[in-house]
């Protein structure tokens, strides 16, 4: 059997860490806690232990031995291209803590989600990184400063705390129908700018085979990080044909001096990671991933890009909101809620007399 | 769901029921109708002995044989279910058998008669059901072959046939064949199909690459660009292909020259075109390419990759032909005036990789690519400005522009040597810097040799 069995979802009310814990409520015979400063919303909050408290709290130690937590996934991250004060302080001081906090208390596995993004994209990069190549990402856009903070954290801690083991699983660009991500961003855009005269070699992965290499991980018995990955790497041409994009090429040095100039605007935003993404190859090999966490992806490449190319066809036949057809499983949840009370209150009076 | 009494009722060699309506008055179709029987019932078991157990191997391969014919029928007239063939005859066969004498090459004429005859001496071994089934077959085959040309397509017009053919008397020529017309008319507008369809794929990304970047279809698309400097303006000579294995892995160790990597490419093309297994091969580049605009995505399309020890070492053991250059910029860009010396052969990482995987070594020399381009210095000052990692200065080059580019059509051998083994040292050889750098030595003293005895036998530049 499982041998863990309490496990803690942080960044619950965001994206990851709803579907995430979603995912864990599956599996018999598991505790999840999810832990966030807002309640969340798409997450059955009955199933689920939900704890109102930021990953930076002082207390967080005292609630992982109370519970007697033995995993721990950490989601509590906030992406996006800006960096500030808020979302450093989320990110990397609150991963930072949580990290801390388990060391300090039993918790025996961590599981933290990155993106294969912090090996950066360089001219001399090897055609398949490995999870040893050298970390030299980006750091003009938040989201892979962040991470790029947290796994150096990560690397420096690993000496100190060697019995807890922490799996950082890097994930290369997710794309899929509901996840907003950096690439993913790219493909929805109005256009999507290329260099002219690149065409990398790019991997993805779909944002369904995320959350179960996440949960995958929680439970497994892996350290380390992982490249997680879907075969086969695809030409950015071919991506953004599949994905029914027309691109639009740039001249290179142009577009390294639109992100300087243009910055944080909304033209700048245009290409969410830095131009030599779209120039170089960054491949991560992905051997660790099947040998090891023994976890092989529902999706292949093309198929997680179709998945992207029919969600944006079938949305400009979309309705609009005032004719949007409901949500049935809401609605009849929220029924069923209103019943329940109202039966709760209606025994109650009888009590009472 | 079909009327099963329709049906008929063998079974075909692939063990699947028959698909074919049954002939009326029989519980077999047209196919099974003669073989139905032989091929459904099962073979007498009471025989026994040695010669009757040969009979016996004899009449199931019979019985295979005729079920194979019967299985090629079958699969043609479902491609024309329309055509019947007609009712067979021996004199008929015979008849069919002169007319389409003709298809074969002279030579094979007589011994496909002699064939024939043996076979029909042979009573015994070839029944009449049998010659019905070929009948049967070459009578489908040649309605195929036919009606092929209207199934690719019919022409939008009519041609005036009968002007053409006047005017095709006049000058009796086949070239005024209205036939020949149609049949060209066919060609193109087949290769207009397909061409359109590869554009269509393109556009809809229903195309496939290697992990590496390899895309066969650009690979054919530019590949007439380098057969024809291959064959017609540097007129290579590639000896010692016979060194390349055909499936296995090996290190093609060459040296480099010519300011542009043309040597990889013309080694590329001269194993692709030349040797019998058509092997890609993998050239090896320097880091600079992949920052370079048009080329980065031309080189990876082409299947070649960045040079690192790991790269290399991952492509041995897929069991790829690698070539690698370990000249470098050095080599490529070398003055003039030091041509065919070769220059320091890096620091041994191609040995490392041959090490770590036991793959043979071959070493190459490219002869006539050093005097495609006449670079007499190299200016430091216009590297810097222009971010390459050499500037050569030519007589043409940068004077004339991007005319100063074109090479100089010199005359061109590749020579392939004995490969040198590198299989015989421990596992950790390749830790062993010693040894590494004895291995890199020798690999490029070989090298040298190879090219001082091809300069030995050359006369001229430009007609070797």
């Amino acid at each position: 059997m499982n041998d863990t069995n309490v496990i803690l979802v942080t960044g619950v009310a965001g994206y990851w860490g709803g579907r995430v814990a979603r995912r864990l409520l599956n599996e018999p015979d598991l505790h999840v806690i999810g832990l966030d400063t807002e309640p969340p919303e798409n997450v059955n909050i009955e199933a689920l232990d939900y704890v109102q408290a930021d990953v930076r709290n002082p207390l967080l130690p005292d609630l992982l031995n109370a519970a007697g937590v033995d995993a721990v996934c950490h989601l509590a991250f906030i992406g996006g291209v800006r960096r500030n004060e808020t979302r450093f302080d989320t990110n990397v001081m609150g991963a930072m803590k949580l990290i801390g906090a388990c060391a300090e208390s039993r918790v025996r596995r961590l599981v933290v989600k990155s993106s294969t993004m912090v090996y950066g994209a360089n001219a001399n990069n090897s055609a398949f990184l490995a999870e040893d190549a050298p970390l030299n990402g980006g750091r003009r856009y938040g989201y892979n400063r962040y991470r790029l903070e947290i796994e150096a954290f990560i690397n420096g801690f690993r000496r100190q705390a060697p019995e807890l083991e922490m799996t950082v699983l890097r994930f290369a660009n997710v794309v899929g129908p509901t996840a907003d991500t950096p690439f993913n961003r790219y493909l929805r855009g109005p256009i999507a700018p290329v260099l002219l005269g690149f065409d990398p070699l790019l991997q993805v992965t779909h944002e369904d085979d995320v959350v179960e290499a996440l949960a995958h991980a929680t439970l497994g018995e892996r350290s380390g990080p992982i490249n997680v990955a879907a075969d086969p790497p695809m030409p950015l041409l071919r991506i953004l044909a599949l994905a029914g994009r027309v691109p639009l090429p740039i001249a290179h040095p142009l577009a390294y001096q639109a992100v300087r100039w243009l910055g944080s605007s909304r033209l700048g935003k245009a290409i969410p990671f830095e131009p030599d993404y779209l120039r170089y190859r960054w491949v991560a090999d992905t051997e660790r991933m099947r040998e090891e966490l023994d976890f092989f992806p529902q999706f292949s490449g093309d198929e997680a890009v179709e998945t992207v190319g029919t969600h944006l066809r079938l949305e400009r036949y979309k309705p609009t909101a005032d004719e949007m057809a409901y949500d049935e499983e809401r609605l009849q949840q929220t029924i069923a809620r209103r019943r329940q009370s109202a039966a709760a209150e209606e025994a109650k009076e009888v009590e009472n007399g | 769901m079909a009327d099963e009494s329709a049906r008929c009722v063998a079974t075909t060699r692939a063990g699947t029921r028959c698909k074919n309506r049954s002939q009326p008055g029989s519980k077999y179709c047209h196919v099974h109708l003669a073989l139905g029987e032989s091929a459904t019932t099962p073979p007498d078991e009471t025989a026994a002995g040695d010669a009757q157990t040969a009979e016996r191997d004899e009449e199931a391969l019979r019985r295979e044989m005729a079920a194979e014919i019967d299985d090629l029928i079958e699969d043609l007239h479902d491609r024309s279910p329309e055509f019947e063939p007609p009712p067979f005859s021996p004199r008929a066969m015979v008849d069919l058998i002169k007319q389409n004498l003709d298809h074969l090459p002279p030579p094979m004429r007589a011994d496909v008669l002699y064939r024939l005859r043996d076979a029909v001496a042979r009573e015994d071994r070839f029944d009449a059901e049998t010659w019905k089934g070929i009948w049967a077959m070459i009578h489908y085959w040649r309605y195929q072959q036919e009606t092929f040309v209207q199934r690719l397509g019919n022409l939008p017009f009519d041609l005036p046939t009968e002007q053409l053919k006047k005017m095709a008397n006049l000058f009796s020529e086949d070239l005024l064949d209205p036939d020949t017309w149609k049949g060209l008319w066919f060609m193109v507008s087949y290769s207009a199909k397909y061409q359109a369809d590869v554009v269509r794929r393109r556009f809809t990304g229903e195309y496939e690459t290697d992990e590496w970047g390899l895309d066969w279809e650009f690979l054919e698309a530019v590949r007439p660009f380098f057969t024809f400097l291959y064959k017609y303006y540097w007129r290579v000579e590639a000896s010692g292909l016979e060194n390349i294995p055909d499936y296995e892995r090996a290190l093609i160790v060459s040296n480099h020259s010519g300011q542009l990597p043309f040597d990889g490419a013309m080694i590329g093309t001269a194993v692709l075109t030349e040797h019998p297994a058509q092997r890609l091969v993998r050239n090896l580049y320097a880091d600079w390419f992949p920052s370079l605009p048009f080329l980065a995505p031309l080189f990876e399309k082409m299947g070649q990759t960045l040079a690192s020890v790991e790269n290399g070492t991952q492509l041995l053991e897929n069991e790829e032909l690698v070539a690698v250059y370990p000249e470098g910029y050095k080599g490529v860009g070398k003055l003039f005036k030091d041509r065919y010396r070769l220059a320091r052969f890096g620091r041994g990482g191609f040995v490392k990789m041959a090490l770590n995987t036991q793959a043979p070594i071959i070493p190459t020399a490219v002869v006539g690519a050093e005097e495609t381009y006449i670079s007499l210095y190299k200016s430091d000052l216009l590297a810097k400005a222009t971010g390459f990692p050499y500037f050569p200065l030519s007589p043409t080059w940068p004077w004339l522009g991007l005319l100063g580019l074109v090479p100089l059509p010199t005359k061109w051998t590749i020579d392939f040597g004995e490969p040198i083994p590198m299989d015989g040292y421990p596992p950790d050889a390749a830790q062993n810097l010693v040894l590494v750098s004895q291995l890199t030595d020798q690999v490029r003293n070989v090298v040298q040799e190879m090219i001082m005895e091809r300069l030995a036998q050359r006369r001229s530049i430009f007609f070797g």
